[in-house]
């Protein structure tokens, strides 16, 4: 197979010639492709940085350090927004205990979540969020798996309509209440929608990720390696040398690359306890992203093993 | 279409890695050190007293109990396991209500007769020896370090087990009250360490299925 056909999307978003393609623009630091949040035209790097487990640590004051050494990689090479939830243990402390050691970069985008099914406490809860994290507002506020999404949204927008918060969005995990989710941007003004994808969880190609575009909201991706599941899966068979072209050089790469080569995609969200790991992920969003020729190649690559 | 419920494995309920919940339990254990040996002696002593029909002795029986499971639910459940597991401000709650209802069976204890049956009574210290005495030496063979070892009075799985044993052995009334906490708790316990994979998820297993076998057995 040659590659000569293959249009390649390349990361410096010249040369671009696919046109359903959403364009990735330069992030200004460490050369990172970015997309747009399309409401703002703000560029989002195309990896961020999960939370979940892997900053959960309590008052561990060796693995604090380990998971501050993450944050810092993560922004030395280039990274912006750090996902999380009230509901993962000890990770908002972390990731203060991280910022504050590098001394808050003015890169960070902040990516939150309000989760209580009682929503008089929804915002208490961000006002400890925030204190945990040591920022003075959140850059996005998503209602966590749909709890109460009704009565939090209204309470979100006004926040957002006095300068509190810059973005609103909703989030759902292993293709948990789709038609919910489809619902919620159909029917509400959100900025963002967090979903599960990843190259064999595709159920948001038939309908969200084209909602999405059509209704011009972020997407952030989450369990892009279905917590290192995949990663584990693989890592035993080959790479295949025909994703070398895309400057993949593992696994982890492989599969972030077909992620965020959807482009309807803005940004997808590993988690790790790793600064090499970091560096990696950060990795898959320089070089060049698949088009839809190789990532049809890809699937049927690892549907094949 | 599946239902929501089934599409969450037992790996999703898991809020924290293996490495961070065993380095938790290993500096709550140096930090206790040598503590768990007084403990280890109170346990003894409520093992005395199963096997005597004082009293006296099963009321102090109860009375260290109920100490332990306060212990557990201060010490560990409260300052240090919810650091890492926000869910276990419902464990602390159970636990110290626990203790308050082992209080109260020191009541019950002194109107109760022991139960006639013996091998229930022989199976509850059996279950008592093993959370004493075989619990600490958990880590062995589920491979990790000896400083992650559970102790009774300190840690909840042993504390549950030497409670468990303790009144199947000796305590004929009431027991409906006093055995869901432990029997909840062992079960919280064995589905977390299947969670993480850690070969140690038997031993509270084996806890729940022999306090059934003991409560079944009619002679
Ligand atoms: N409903 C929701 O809102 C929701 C649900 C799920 C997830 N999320 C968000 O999405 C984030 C990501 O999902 P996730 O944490 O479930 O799983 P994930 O990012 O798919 O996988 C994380 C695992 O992958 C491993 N890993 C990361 N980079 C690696 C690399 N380069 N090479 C090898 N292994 C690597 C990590 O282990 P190491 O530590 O060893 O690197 C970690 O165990 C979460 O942290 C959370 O912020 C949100």
């Amino acid at each position: 197979m040659t590659i000569t056909r293959r249009a390649v999307v390349r990361g410096l978003g010249i040369g671009m010639s696919m046109p359903f393609m959403a364009r990735p623009a330069m992030s200004q630091a460490a050369g990172l492709m970015a997309r747009s949040i399309p409401k703002t035209g703000e560029a989002l790097p195309l990896v961020g940085l999960g939370t979940w487990i892997t900053f959960n640590v309590g008052d561990d004051s060796v693995l604090m350090d380990e998971c501050a050494a993450v944050i810092a990689a993560f922004f030395e090479g280039g990274g912006r927004m750090i996902d999380c939830s009230p509901m993962y243990g000890s990770s908002q402390p972390t990731i203060g205990h991280g910022l504050a050691r590098i001394g808050y970069p003015e890169r960070l985008f902040s990516a939150e979540k309000v989760w209580i099914s009682d929503t008089s406490g929804g915002a208490a809860q961000i006002e400890a969020s925030r204190e945990h994290w040591g920022v003075a507002r959140f850059d996005l506020m998503q209602v966590h798996n749909l709890v109460s999404w009704d009565e939090h949204l209204p309470a979100l927008f006004s926040m957002k309509a006095s300068g509190r918060l810059r973005y609103v969005g909703i989030t759902t995990s292993e293709g948990r209440r789709h038609r919910e989710i489809e619902q919620v941007m159909a029917s509400e003004p959100i900025d963002f929608v967090q979903i599960t994808y990843n190259i064999l969880d595709r159920a948001v190609e038939e309908r969200i990720l084209p909602l999405a575009q059509e209704k011009r909201v972020a997407v952030i991706v989450n369990r892009p390696f279905r917590q290192g599941d995949l990663i584990r899966r693989f890592e035993d068979a080959p790479l295949p040398d025909w994703v070398a072209e895309t400057g993949a050089r593992s696994w982890a790469q492989f599969l972030l690359k077909f992620i965020i080569s959807h482009p309807a995609v803005t940004c997808a969200i590993p988690a790790t306890t790793r600064v090499d790991h970091v560096r990696e992920n950060l990795e898959a969003a320089r070089g060049i992203l698949p088009d839809e020729k190789l990532r049809k190649r890809m699937t049927a690559y690892v549907e094949a093993l | 279409m599946m239902a929501e419920w089934a599409t969450y494995t037992l790996a999703d309920f898991l809020m924290f890695s293996p490495r961070v919940y065993f380095r938790l339990v290993e500096r709550y254990n140096q930090g206790l050190w040598p503590f768990q040996l007084v403990f280890i002696a109170g346990a003894l002593a409520v093992l005395f007293a199963t096997a005597t029909d004082g009293r006296r002795a099963r009321a102090a029986a109860m009375a260290t109990l109920s100490v332990a499971w306060f212990f557990c639910a201060w010490q560990f459940l409260w300052l240090r396991y919810s650091t890492i597991n926000w869910a276990m401000s419902y464990g602390t709650a159970a636990f110290m209500l626990q203790s308050g209802l082992l209080l109260l069976a020191i009541l019950w204890t002194d109107r109760a007769a022991l139960p006639a049956n013996s091998l229930r009574r022989r199976g509850g210290i059996g279950l008592m020896v093993f959370g004493l005495l075989a619990y600490p030496f958990l880590p062995l063979i589920a491979g990790r370090a000896p400083a992650s070892a559970e102790s009774f009075g300190t840690m909840p799985d042993p504390t549950a087990a030497v409670t468990l044993g303790a009144l199947v052995a000796f305590l004929s009334q009431k027991l409906w009250l006093l055995l869901p906490i432990p029997l909840l708790w062992c079960a919280f316990s064995a589905l977390t360490l299947l969670a993480m994979e850690d070969f140690g998820a038997w031993a509270p297993f084996v806890v729940i299925l022999t306090t059934f076998a003991l409560l079944l057995v009619r002679r």
